[in-house]
């Protein structure tokens, strides 16, 4: 076991009018990030669009992770990364 | 879940401190209003989450109709306070400011927290799919059978699946029979006999019998896995319809910022500060334009997912709308229309010899060869179980036939082998067979014709069903072909496929469909590999049979993962049901703010009434949306006992 926890920020040009769409979109992120093999920890901020997750390096790797957020269409900064155990 | 319970117990309790304040403050209680301000302000207080969505959103930029809801309360609440004797219409009988604050705040809370449970829901189809993979399996090391958990399982590894157990891996079958339902990938519950050299895909059912299959693709890897990150990622993109919406969205709340201030102007000048206040305040609440922009996506994932329960992944929001104009399908023959691979259709004996020995004969000589009528033939004698001896000798003339001898007899095949005379009766069979667009074989035993076996590609068992639901939809088919016009067009006419493109190169076939595409929007439907460039120059490019094929799922427009011909009707249909309901709701959703907003500015509507319509505009959307997950294929006549290879 080897946890790393990374912060990152999702953006994408969507409606902002209202919780609903906001939410919708988070759902969405933050299942796809939960269902890949060696995540731990996924939040997703509907607002900012921020991105806390944890993850096993031994059994992911970092780029995979903001691979699989670009191609649900959105651009990642990655705002730091830290190991946590 | 535990989200939802936590959104339903704050909306409760809100609802409750609400209520009792209201209650208390129409009794004698000492100190009854107090009382009943300071539960109301509880109440308020509750529906912290709308506030905290206002506020943050401002602080990161953006104005949403949370803030406004804010904005609205936090007005009722302060006017509440300063002016306890005022009321929200300037009319007697209505409520409080700040028991309407409280409701306000309340119906708001629900409606967010429903649309979030429906969301959730709309996401479910997605749910039910991933669940379809066992977390767990059996296998065999050193000898011993382990139950693992699946991200320690190796690939090379032999995993042990009992009958009614979930197969847990993509692999190939080492050893035993069975049937397998492979609805999950390919939305087609007729069962798939699984037998050893057959691949299978993580998540199908095992059904009857016992397999050993040897892993080759595990967890993310899986076709399904593969599957359900397409449907995610199709589920992102926007349909074109959405820009309306979101051009209309961008404008829409600072339009309604200016509205109110002119709103409460006029009205303070005109009519005096309590009904100006009651007057801005509404038109807050009224302004709804989750209705406007959450409809096309929802519409979007809900047809997705709907579209993935049923084996067919279409590939964003554009493809949908792109489908619904769909006025002409383009089917390729061999492989799509059709097995692609010959088969023994009809067996013509001469003399005395029964069918079985015109077979069994064929099949002697034949049994070496690899030629695909070859094989044909021996499919056929295995089908009538029977048992195929060696051949003693045997010579294959290519383009010709074969030269093969069976202890003294001797025995030949095909038209240009044949030594004798043929009967004016097999040459008319012959020539008749040929014109149909089928194969002919002569069998010849020492020198006597016994019969005449006819080899063809036949259609699919759901190709008919295929073009006639397309047609019943009042969409034309046509099929596209590198065979032979003599061929394609006995099968066209056992179809009622509308036209016929006959000996097409590939790059041909691609200039076909552009010429096609003049004037009409036009849907390909081929395997994906070999059709791929004509599948390119279609608006709409249907990959078939692609599970896989992780080349055709990924280059197609849409992908049937199973190879049910008559899924192209039900995602043309699909997507229009789709596409309707999406522009229904807009324009719904904008003629309702319209009449919403009009009333709020004259006066008509108090800001529960307000808030209850802008709520119920955006539920009904968002339900409407959603319900397209609910749609069902037309189901297919069923066969009895029928079970199709894999």
């Amino acid at each position: 076991m080897n946890i790393e926890k990374a912060v990152l920020k999702a953006s994408k040009k969507d409606c902002t009018a209202c919780s609903t769409c906001a939410t919708f979109k988070a759902e969405n992120l933050r299942h796809a990030l939960s269902r890949l093999g060696g995540v731990s920890k996924v939040k997703v901020d509907e607002i900012t669009g921020k991105v806390t997750i944890e993850y096993d390096t031994q059994k992911i790797i970092f780029a995979k992770i903001t691979e699989r957020i670009e191609k649900l269409g959105y651009q990642v900064e990655i705002l730091s990364r830290e190991e946590i155990q | 879940m535990k989200e939802h319970v936590k959104g339903v117990i704050l909306v409760i309790l809100l609802g409750l401190f609400a209520l009792v304040g209201v209650v208390i403050s129409g009794t004698q209680v000492a100190y009854a209003h107090e009382i009943s301000i300071v539960l109301t302000l509880v109440a308020v207080a509750l529906g912290y989450r709308i506030y905290l969505h206002g506020i943050r959103s401002l602080l990161h930029g953006n104005v949403t109709a949370q803030l406004f809801a804010s904005i609205a309360i936090f007005i009722s609440v302060i006017a509440g306070l300063v002016l306890p004797s005022a009321s929200a219409t300037g009319t007697a009988e209505a409520v409080g400011y700040l028991t309407a604050a409280a409701i306000v705040a309340f119906i708001i809370l629900a409606g967010m927290t429903l649309e979030d449970y429906i969301i959730h829901r709309t996401r479910g189809a997605l749910e039910k799919l991933i669940n379809m993979s066992p977390t767990t399996a059996r296998i065999r090391r050193d000898g011993d059978e382990v139950e693992v958990p699946i991200d320690e399982v190796k690939i090379g590894e032999i995993v042990l699946v009992k009958p009614g157990d979930k197969i847990p891996v993509d692999g190939t079958v080492i050893s035993g029979h069975s049937t397998v339902n492979q609805a999950t990938i390919t939305g087609e519950s007729i069962p798939v006999e699984k037998t050893v050299g057959d691949h299978t895909f993580a998540g199908t059912l095992n059904e009857h019998g016992a397999l050993e299959i040897k892993v080759e693709k595990i967890a993310e890897d899986t076709t399904l896995a593969h599957i359900i990150q397409l449907v995610e990622e199709a589920q992102e993109k926007k349909a074109p319809i959405q820009n309306v919406a979101d051009r209309f969205t961008t404008y829409f709340l600072p339009i309604m910022a200016v509205l109110a201030s002119s709103v409460f102007a006029v009205s303070y000048f005109a009519l005096g500060f309590d009904v100006a206040l009651a007057r801005t305040v509404t038109v807050l609440l009224v302004a709804c334009p989750c209705a406007l922009s959450i409809a096309v996506p929802v519409a979007v994932a809900g047809t997705i997912g709907n579209a993935s329960m049923n084996g067919i992944i279409i590939k964003g929001g554009t493809h949908i709308e792109k489908l619904k104009d769909v006025k002409l399908v383009a089917f390729d023959k061999t492989g799509t229309l059709t097995f692609g691979e010959p088969k023994v259709v009809e067996t013509k004996t001469f003399g005395r010899y029964s069918e079985v020995d015109v077979i069994k004969y064929a099949a002697i000589a034949e049994k070496f060869s690899e030629h695909p009528l070859s094989k044909a033939i021996i499919v056929k004698a295995d089908e009538i179980s029977l048992k195929i001896p060696d051949p003693t000798d045997f010579k294959t003339v290519p383009g010709h036939g074969v030269d093969a001898h069976y202890g003294n007899k001797h025995i030949l095949i095909g038209t240009k082998m044949m030594e004798t005379e043929i009967s004016e009766e097999a040459n008319q069979l012959m020539n008749r067979v040929e014109s149909e667009g089928k194969t002919a074989i002569p069998v010849a035993l020492d020198k006597n014709v016994i019969g005449v076996i006819v080899v063809a590609d036949t259609v699919r068992g759901n190709s008919l069903e295929a073009v006639q639901r397309l047609k019943r939809l009042g969409v034309k088919t046509v099929m596209i072909t590198g065979d032979n016009m003599r061929t394609a067009k006995s099968i066209a006419e056992q179809l009622g496929v509308d036209e016929v493109h006959a000996e097409l190169l590939p790059e041909q076939k691609v200039a076909v469909i552009g010429e096609l595409r003049k004037g009409n929007v036009v849907a390909m439907v081929g395997d994906g590999v070999n059709d791929a460039p004509a599948l390119a120059n279609s608006d709409v490019g249907f990959a078939m049979g692609a599970a896989g094929s992780d080349v055709a799922v990924e280059t197609a427009d849409v992908a049937l993962l199973g190879d049910d011909l008559t899924k192209v009707e039900y995602a043309i249909s699909l997507s229009r049901k789709a596409f309707n309901r999406m522009k229904g709701n807009i324009v719904y959703a904008f003629i309702w703010n319209i009449v919403a907003l009009s009333l709020a500015a004259f006066g008509i509507l108090n800001p529960v009434l307000a808030v209850v319509l802008a709520e119920a505009g955006c539920i009904s959307v968002v339900i409407n949306s959603a319900l397209l997950l609910l749609s069902k294929p037309k189901p297919l006549a069923k066969i009895e006992g029928y079970t199709s290879r894999a």
